[in-house]
């Protein structure tokens, strides 16, 4: 239940981005939904509900993107393996720790695409872009991820049960 | 050693997903088509979702930058407000009366070869830039048509499903267009580079170019037809190193604006 429930808010956030974050002056800052929502289930429901997950939301990302097939779900799926890894050194003891992780693995996704990007096919051209962006963008989901992690946890205290 | 499975079994759709990006023919396939149904599923729902982003654009244009014309204001009396609302409104739809005419003496122009088209969302990275139209494969749209405003180019097709068509636009850094100087013989390359401009390539030092300039496609890469305005020339640098002159483009459309679109059908 909380894992349908989760991946459901991590599409209509994709989606709400993709059309109605659009209409918005915010070329600059890109929140990226999907790496919260991957992160917290990876952690909190385990590595089988944070895989299916990852695969869901990076399927969803890359059919609203112009991003080169298999490049989203690449990023996202090292992004799931790195973080299943790291399930013991990552503490998240409030919104603002989880706000800071969900920053660096935005950060860390956007390296990973450039040097997926950079050694297999040797594109050069959008490094400039990606470096430019990624820091805004990190931020900008970090800042979101607070309210996100809060609404995550209120959902969980009061709808559903835990586990 | 049960998270040691799923461990394993992501390692493998890594490899699986590093070989999609490197465009393994089998496995592409396979991919396009898993991504085809599911966007048949999403489709409804980005519609339904688009419609309110007019609203949203509308409550931001109209609204959140009066705020501080509002503070100076505080003294009018509702009637006033609620005139100065309805003047908007009218605003917006004269606006919009403008556009939607444009739109149709295109159409007008070439009857049966274009299809007309709403925004209803954008690129969820800003590292890529491409629009997503309410049209698909049922109205007729294919890869590669190119994609028109009244004002000018705006990209092409990449990717069409039931609902919905995927727009590369022609900033995108992966967009390339053969393009020619209006009334002048200089043609050359205009490459998207991700930002608000773009770049023409391969014109030599000795070309005929200058600023203020108007860029035509040259109808030579076989994707876009002869004619179509692609750009204003804003920077010419003779003085970079090698021998070809260093060009700037701004192109016609505003493409965080875009509300309507065309779609030029290949006969």
């Amino acid at each position: 239940m909380r894992f349908s429930v989760y991946v459901l808010i991590g599409i209509s956030l994709t989606i709400f981005q993709s059309s109605i974050l659009s209409a918005l002056p915010i070329e600059f800052f890109k929140p990226d939904f999907g790496i919260p929502l991957i992160i917290y289930t990876t952690l909190f429901l385990g590595p089988q509900a944070g895989l299916i997950a990852t695969l869901i939301l990076a399927l969803f990302q890359e059919i609203l993107s112009n991003a080169p097939q298999g490049s989203i779900l690449f990023t996202k799926l090292s992004v799931f393996i790195i973080a299943t890894f790291l399930k013991k050194q990552l503490y998240i003891d409030s919104k603002y720790s989880f706000s800071y992780i969900c920053s660096g693995f935005v950060i860390l996704e956007s390296f990973l695409f450039m040097a997926l990007s950079l050694l297999s096919k040797g594109e050069t051209g959008n490094i400039v872009n990606i470096i430019l962006y990624t820091f805004p963008n990190a931020i900008f989901t970090g800042f979101l991820s607070i309210f996100l992690f809060s609404f995550l946890e209120y959902l969980n205290m009061r709808f559903l049960s835990r586990e | 050693m049960k998270n040691t499975i799923f461990i394993v079994i992501a390692a493998l759709l890594l490899i699986v997903s590093f070989l999609i990006f490197t465009n393994t023919a089998f496995l592409v396939k396979g991919y396009s088509g898993i991504k085809g149904g599911v966007s048949e599923v999403t489709g409804p729902a980005l519609s339904l979702m688009g419609k309110p982003a007019d609203l949203v654009r509308h409550i931001f244009n109209s609204y959140i930058n009066l705020v501080g014309t509002k503070k100076e204001n505080v003294q009018l009396k509702a009637k006033l407000e609620a005139l100065q609302l309805d003047h908007q409104r009218i605003f917006e739809i004269e606006n919009e009366n403008r556009r939607l005419k444009a739109v149709l003496n295109l159409m007008d122009q070439q009857k049966n070869t274009m299809v007309a088209a709403r925004v209803v969302g954008e690129d969820i990275k800003n590292w890529f830039k491409c629009i997503i139209i309410d049209k698909g494969r049922n109205s007729g749209i294919r890869e590669k048509m190119p994609v028109v405003t009244a004002k000018g180019l705006v990209g092409q097709t990449v990717e069409i499903n039931k609902w919905h068509t995927k727009v590369m636009v022609m900033n995108d850094i992966n967009s390339s267009i053969d393009v020619y100087i209006e009334g002048k013989n200089t043609r050359g390359m205009l490459e998207g580079t991700g930002q608000n401009t773009l770049k023409l390539k391969y014109i030599l030092k000795n070309d005929e170019i200058e600023i203020g300039d108007k860029l035509v496609t040259s109808g030579k890469d076989g994707i876009y037809p002869k004619g179509l305005q692609a750009g204003i020339v804003i920077t010419v640098n003779r003085n970079k190193a090698g021998i070809f002159t260093d060009v700037d483009v701004m192109s016609f459309n505003n493409f965080k604006r875009l509300d309507e679109v065309l779609i030029v059908k290949k006969q």
